[in-house]
């Protein structure tokens, strides 16, 4: 079948032509030069080739004004992410490149740039394997990604942990009767982005990125590993993992102490990546128009809030049920469905967790309209049962024409004052428009 | 029987009889079984079915023809409510204002399309250069009576109205309501809206106390035909048994005999009814009088047991040697008997009309029932219940004595008297009319017969034909020629005597260029211009009211035009004549390209009788064939069973004739009369014959035999005659002529038959049977004709349980087209969904689809969904892997933004696949196993080219959007031509039509385009499929869920 989609596609845009648009976005060449004639590897020529992607711009606004100095009320910037892929051996070979850069007015920290992808996958009956820089998602539920660990989050492009830190690795997976199983190795880490001193949405002490602390023989080069098994038994979607190295989220301690009439005090937050080992289980059972999910870890090796390094679980879960054509026979909404959420998430380190979803209950409705525009709303909500802190997120999004996608998205932070993680977002609620081109 | 075949029967019977007794506990067991098995299925026969059309099967032509038209048309279920003020004036206000409020109401109803009164009929006229197109009463509510007058001259002026809406007199008027029934729910849509409909009526009349309101139209006339079966079951069931008590009492005078006759008879009855059951089949109007017939015929075996056991409780005290004395006697006969009337009853599968089939497989497996039960249960009962010996032997049969020797006495003037006899009742067949009128199947205590007959002596009955007039092309209507013939054939079929009103479009044209011409009655005349006419039309179109259009009076194409007329006081063979005439002047004046057709539910009734007569000879000829063969092997005896041919089938002509000069018009049960009742006569002249044989062999001569045979089972004859005549003479007290035609003339049949048995046989027998020796049959002769009889009868009686039924060959073609499409491994394909709303605009969606057989039963196949445009949906993969209704298929959908596969719910039908006109369910994987399906008819493919089958898809999972689908499949090569959709409330909502069939591996065809068109929407999706890959490689991993991410490229 690889061959077929390949011979498809390749008609339709050229193997030559794509690979020459590569080469302009690999090495910076005028249009007039790769235009010249079609690339040419010899025997390494791609079967198929193809360049695609997306640039967006977007508009922030913040709905108070700033609470540390040097943020601004607004932020404008821009962020492109294309990808090239190429196939060989009938497409059992697959290369694919995507690197993704933004341009942050407000912020320079918000300004970086990162390699998503850089890999080559190789396939042979059920064996496959990945070296280089990819992304993996594991886990179930929508709101805390309690088992997904393999690679780190861009925690300056949103706070929704949906965006990833491309992962150096290697993977070989077996795809079995009854699932995949994979194994890992991550000979490198990935340290967390965080706002600069003029970014919203921080802490009030700034996180120092250069002075992190990475406690593993190795530092940077320390390697992590991980196993995982995910497979499907009748409506239910299960899976398990390993994971043994230098954990994702940093412990934030207080550094740079200077001395003040009330004692020392700290100016900036120091990042520290320390060992750790975790197991997790994620599951989904799909019952008609219930999709039962659920996740779970346990992990040892960090430090909880009081600085105390013990084990902990962590738990997640709860029901998506959809209405589907929610509004038939009304003439309003006649072909929407709508999907209600409820999970509930909890930690056993309680008041001292090191994450926001300690105690929360997470509520929420997505709206397809299943317009020819594809328009869809998602709302969610997570209170913190402990804090009695909210944080309240719209997601609106439509096809304005063939290939541009304008969305919207809306935080509010609701009573954010107790709780330690959430209280310094207290103003930071905002909204944010972006119009993206897909090409 | 001839004398060693006694002797060896005999033996066999005492062994076999003495076996029965030994097991009798077994009896009981084997009974709750049998008696299980039968209620088992039972809750499939219930409710009634309520329609007329039962009567009508599939393959019916003229039922073909019926539901072309109405597929062409509309499909008219209507209530007519006739309004009559007992003022005798129509036009006043406080009448106008009623029927004003009642055309409102009656929107109400449940399935309701369109109401028609003379309040919203649409009125035209010109006003200056304008076309005014509104109701006739526009506010019936405050009408003044000076507009009451003008609506009134208005009205009687228009020939669309007069005799159909109003009659003359402006005396009476009706209030008519079409409407659309789904028919998810038969047994459920017409009652409701019957009920709701009787109770607006009350309401009514209720507050208007000067208002006569009758109702009639199709919907009542299908709930009568459930009604009647209902009142029948009520009211004839304790008559029935109230005979049956007092025959059995009488004659057994024992209540442990009763209890056991009654026992007997109603598990027989409950193993017919099973068979129903098992054969997933409703009761209906005529069948539901089935178990009646069955417990009548039961009745009889019973009898001749218990009788028998009677006299032989004087001879010992044994009960156990009563059962088996008893059983060795009448263990041959009773098997005789009841095979030969189940093969009767089994002939009626020959019956093109189904509930007659449905009858005869009741009652020939009520009476198998009964044979089994009667030799089996019944012994059984006498050697373990109490029953009370009685010493004194039974008055001797001395009536019987006296006919015997009156019967020897005057042989010969008996013989010839009854050649006479015979002869001249056997004339009046001649006078037998053939009169299948559906009003008059029912009796005048219905009210339903009443207030049709009404309606039809005031204004307009039921009696509708329906005339289909082919213009010969698309657009053809429009045409002024083929107007004009229209008008001409409207205005012909206004000047016979029989007609009362015709309806055509051709008024309405006419009229409209009138008043086109500013109402100049010079131009209420076809227009000379094809253009013009086409022009008023659709000027009308645009101005009528909500609910009306002209989608009934002709057809999409525009080729079809429909005549309607109505008849008054009219029989079968006046309209059979009339429409003889009709097809006449348009063969003569309609030129050559002009056809037409009569149709209508009066004419498919027209012609069932005489359909059903004809298939009805063969059957009848099968069954004689049979039965006499079984008669001829049971005894053995050549010559005897040809001379019982004579008493056999003499009754039933002689029957014939005499209803013929009695009556006269006979409904289409008298096709059925002759193969029922000649299976139950059989039985006494097999009793008869029986002993006669016996005593022939024991060296008697035939008179001797004759006196020996009379001794022996005259009484027995005579009471079980008696039973039967009584049982069908309660049957006969049906209300619905079917029921009421078929049992009387079996009553009479019977009565005859006795009189032949007692008078004619004898005679016939020392006559014809004096002094030669038996002709007896070769030994292997019996097994032969043995094999052939099971043979034949296996053909015969498994017509309807055998062959095809509609549902068999629908299920038939979808597996095979299955077939057909089985083995091509796995493919990919591109495809192109084009989506266009009804303003035009469109939207595309490019997508590469890759799909696995799963050959294994139980599964459905596997498929992945790539997108690759709109660019924002780039990568985005659907996998499916279907499953077999109803459960729901598994799915799962790759995001390739943040890189993770989820398992959706697959749960959702009827939602729209990226916003096109194909709901998930049109999409989704197609088994055979996911819908019940039945077969329609033949007729030309719409897009194909060839023939197609037409059948009818009812999904079987509840959450379908559609409520069925209409399925049209090329004969030639099985390949999908068309689909018409009707959603959950049966409207006809979308058709999807297949183009560009190709074939790859010189096997599997394939579609280019696929076209989905929403009629109520007016949207439409096109899928474009190109670049078909067969033998792909592709693999089932590649279908994992782990992998999908991988496919999604």
């Amino acid at each position: 079948m690889r061959s077929v989609s390949t011979a498809w596609r390749a008609e339709r845009f050229g193997a030559g032509a794509a690979l020459s648009l590569a080469a302009l976005v690999f090495a910076g060449l005028s249009p007039c030069e790769a235009r010249a004639e079609e690339a040419d590897f010899g025997p390494f020529t791609p079967e198929y080739a193809e360049f695609f992607g997306k640039i967006e711009g977007e508009a922030t606004l913040f709905g108070e004004g700033p609470r540390f100095a040097g943020q601004r009320r607004h932020d404008l910037s821009v962020a492109i992410e294309p990808t090239i892929r190429a196939e060989w051996l009938d497409g059992d070979l697959e290369f694919t490149f995507t690197p993704f850069a933004r341009a942050a007015a407000a912020d320079d920290d918000r300004s970086h740039y990162d390699i998503r992808e850089a890999k080559f996958d190789f396939r042979s009956g059920d064996w496959e394997a990945t070296v280089g820089l990819d992304r993996v998602f594991w886990g179930k539920t929508e709101a805390n990604h309690l088992v997904d660990i393999i690679n780190q989050t861009d925690a300056v492009e949103d706070i929704d942990d949906e965006d990833n830190l491309g992962q150096p690795m290697v993977r070989v997976s077996r795809l079995t009767e009854i699932g995949e199983f994979s194994v890992f190795y991550l000979p490198y880490v990935r340290t967390r982005t965080f706002p600069g001193q003029e970014g919203r949405l921080r802490s009030a002490l700034v996180v120092d990125e250069d002075a992190r602390v990475i406690e593993r023989d190795g530092g940077r080069w320390a390697p992590s590993f991980a196993a995982r098994f995910a497979g499907v038994f009748g409506g239910a979607d299960i899976g398990l993992s390993a994971f043994n190295g230098v954990a994702r989220d940093p412990t934030l301690r207080p550094g740079g102490f200077v001395a003040t009439p009330a004692g020392p005090a700290p100016t900036r937050l120091v990042p520290v990546y320390e060992t750790i080992t975790q197991f997790g289980f994620d599951g989904q059972y799909t019952s008609g128009a219930t999709l039962w999910k659920a996740e779970a870890i346990w992990r040892d090796g960090q430090e909880d809030l009081r600085g105390r390094e013990r084990a902990f679980v962590g738990a997640t879960g709860g029901l998506e049920h959809t209405l589907f054509g929610v509004g038939e026979g009304t003439g309003f909404l006649e072909n929407a469905d709508l999907g209600l959420i409820a999970e509930y998430s909890i930690d056993s380190r309680g008041r001292n967790a090191t994450t926001i979803f300690q105690n929360d209950v997470i509520l929420g409705a997505r709206l397809a309209l299943n317009d020819i525009a594809d328009t869809s709303f998602l709302l969610t909500s997570a209170i913190d049962h402990e804090f009695g802190a909210a944080s309240i997120r719209l997601e609106a999004e439509t096809r304005v024409t063939d290939g541009w996608i304008a969305s919207l998205e809306g935080v509010l932070f609701v009573n954010s004052g107790d709780d330690p993680l959430a209280s310094d977002l207290r103003d930071d609620s905002f909204i944010r428009m972006k119009l993206a081109y897909f090409w | 029987m001839a004398k060693d075949g006694v002797e060896q029967q005999g033996g066999a019977s005492a062994r076999i009889a003495t076996f029965i007794v030994r097991w009798r506990w077994a009896w009981l067991a084997l009974t709750v079984i049998l008696a299980a098995l039968s209620v088992a299925r039972l809750d499939r026969i219930v409710p009634i079915d309520p329609d007329a059309r039962i009567f009508f099967a599939p393959e019916n032509p003229d039922r073909q023809r019926l539901d072309a038209f109405e597929a062409m048309f509309s499909k008219d279920d209507n209530l007519v409510f006739l309004v009559e003020p007992l003022d005798g004036k129509v036009f006043t206000p406080q009448t106008l204002a009623l029927i004003g409020q009642m055309t409102e109401d009656m929107w109400r109803l449940p399935f309701v399309r369109r109401v028609n009164s003379i309040t919203n009929f649409q009125h035209t006229y010109a006003e200056g250069d304008e076309m005014i197109v509104r109701d006739l009463v526009e506010d019936p509510a405050n009408v003044t009576p000076e507009e009451a007058a003008e609506a009134q001259e208005i009205a009687l002026s228009r020939v669309e109205l007069r005799n159909s809406m109003i009659d003359p007199a402006a005396s009476i008027t009706q209030v008519q309501v079409l409407f659309t029934l789904p028919s998810v729910n038969p047994e459920v849509e017409g009652p409701k809206i019957y009920n709701e409909a009787r109770a607006l009526i009350d309401r009514v009349e209720a507050a208007n106390p000067g208002i006569d309101l009758r109702l009639t139209g199709s919907v009542a006339l299908n709930q009568q035909f459930a009604d009647s079966g209902q009142k029948d079951a009520s009211s004839l069931t304790p008559l029935m048994f109230a005979a049956i008590l007092l025959i059995v009492g009488l004659a057994l005078r024992s209540f442990f005999g009763v209890a056991s006759v009654l026992l007997i008879i109603i598990l027989s009855a409950l193993g017919g009814l099973g068979a129903l059951g098992w054969m997933g089949v409703q009761l209906n109007s005529v069948t539901v009088l089935a178990p009646l017939y069955v417990m009548t015929l039961a009745v009889a075996s019973a009898v001749h047991i218990l009788v028998s056991v009677r006299q032989h409780m004087v001879d010992t005290e044994d009960r156990k040697e009563w059962a088996r004395r008893a059983l060795t006697e009448h263990m041959g006969p009773i098997v005789v008997a009841c095979v030969t009337t189940a093969i009767g009853f089994f002939s009626l599968n020959f019956s093109i009309s189904p509930p007659f089939r449905q009858l005869g497989n009741i009652t020939g497996f009520g009476v198998l029932a009964a044979m089994i039960y009667t030799l089996t249960l019944l012994p059984a009962l006498v050697a373990i219940l109490p029953f009370r010996r009685q010493t004194a032997r039974p008055a001797a049969g001395l009536a019987m004595d006296r006919i015997a020797e009156f019967v020897i006495a005057r042989r010969r003037p008996i013989l010839l008297g009854g050649i006479v006899v015979v002869a001249a009742a056997a004339a009046g067949v001649s006078q037998l009319k053939l009169e299948d009128n559906f009003v008059e199947y029912f009796d005048e205590s219905y009210e339903f017969r009443r207030d049709t007959d009404y309606a039809e002596e005031r204004l307009a009955g039921l009696y509708q034909l329906e005339f289909k007039v082919d213009s010969g092309r698309e657009q053809g209507i429009n045409d002024p020629a083929f107007l004009k013939t229209v008008d001409g054939f409207a205005e012909w079929l206004r000047a016979q005597p029989e007609v009362v009103n015709v309806r055509t479009l051709t008024d309405t044209v006419k009229r409209l260029n009138m008043n086109m011409h500013a109402d100049d009655p010079g131009y209420m005349r076809i227009p000379e211009d094809a253009d013009e006419a086409a022009q008023y039309l659709f000027l009308y179109e645009l101005s009528i009211g909500y609910g009306m259009d002209l989608t009934d009076q002709i057809d999409v194409s525009r080729q079809f035009m429909r005549v309607t007329f109505n008849m008054r006081d009219v029989t079968t063979s006046d309209m059979r004549d009339l429409t003889g005439r009709a097809e006449a002047w348009l063969a003569a004046n309609g030129g050559q390209s002009l056809t037409a057709a009569p149709t209508g539910i009066v004419h498919v009734f027209n012609l069932i009788s005489y359909r059903d007569t004809r298939a009805m000879l063969t059957g009848t000829a099968i069954a004689l064939v049979l039965i006499s063969a079984v008669i001829m092997l049971a005894l053995r005896d050549i010559r005897i069973g040809l001379i019982s041919l004579i008493p056999n089938v003499l009754p039933a002509v002689v029957g014939f004739g005499l209803w013929g000069y009695g009556v006269g018009a006979v409904t289409l049960a008298i096709a059925v009369v002759l193969a029922a009742t000649l299976g139950i006569v059989v039985d006494d002249t097999v009793h008869f014959l029986s002993k006669y044989a016996k005593a022939r062999k024991e060296g008697k001569t035939a008179e001797d035999s004759v006196r020996y045979a009379f001794s022996k089972v005259g009484m027995a004859l005579f009471v079980t005659t008696a039973g039967l005549v009584a049982g069908f003479g309660v049957l006969a007290q049906s209300g619905f002529a079917v029921n009421g035609d078929l049992a009387k003339l079996t009553a009479i049949t019977i009565t005859i038959a006795l009189v032949a048995d007692f008078l004619l046989l004898p005679a016939l027998l020392i006559q014809l049977d004096q002094r030669r020796t038996p002709m007896r049959i070769p030994a292997p002769a019996p097994a032969l004709v043995a094999a052939g009889l099971i043979g034949l009868g296996l053909v015969a009686f498994a017509k309807d349980v055998m062959a095809e039924t509609p549902e068999e060959k629908g299920l038939a073609i979808a597996m095979e087209a299955d077939r057909r499409d089985l083995g091509f491994g796995d493919y990919t394909v591109q495809g192109q969904m084009i989506l266009r709303d009804s303003q035009g605009q469109s939207s595309t969606r490019v997508f590469r689809n890759m799909i696995k057989e799963r050959p294994e039963g139980g599964v459905g196949d596997l498929s992945v969904i790539v997108f690759d445009e709109p660019r924002d949906v780039k990568g985005t993969g659907l996998l499916t892997h279907a499953n077999i209704e109803p459960a729901d298929d598994d799915q799962w959908l790759y995001l390739p933004a943040v890189k993770r596969v989820k398992r959706i719910s697959s749960s959702n039908r009827t939602g729209k696949f990226v916003s096109s006109e194909f709901s998930y369910e049109d999409l989704g994987g197609q088994e055979v196993d996911d819908y019940d399906y039945k077969w329609l008819r033949d007729e030309p493919c719409p897009n194909l080219g060839g023939t197609c089958y037409v059948s009818e898809r009812t999904p079987k999972n509840s959450k379908s959007g559609y409520s069925k689908t209409i399925v049209w499949i090329d004969q030639a090569e099985y390949r999908l031509d068309q689909v018409e959709f009707y959603n959950r409330r049966g409207e006809f909502e979308k058709v999807m039509t297949f183009g560009g069939y190709q074939q790859y591996l010189g096997k599997f065809w394939r579609p280019d385009t696929i076209r989905m068109e929403n009629r109520q929407t007016g949207k439409s999706t096109e899928l474009v499929w190109t670049d078909y890959v067969f033998n792909a490689g592709l693999e089932e991993g590649d279908f994992d869920a782990q992998r999908l991410d991988r496919m999604a490229r």
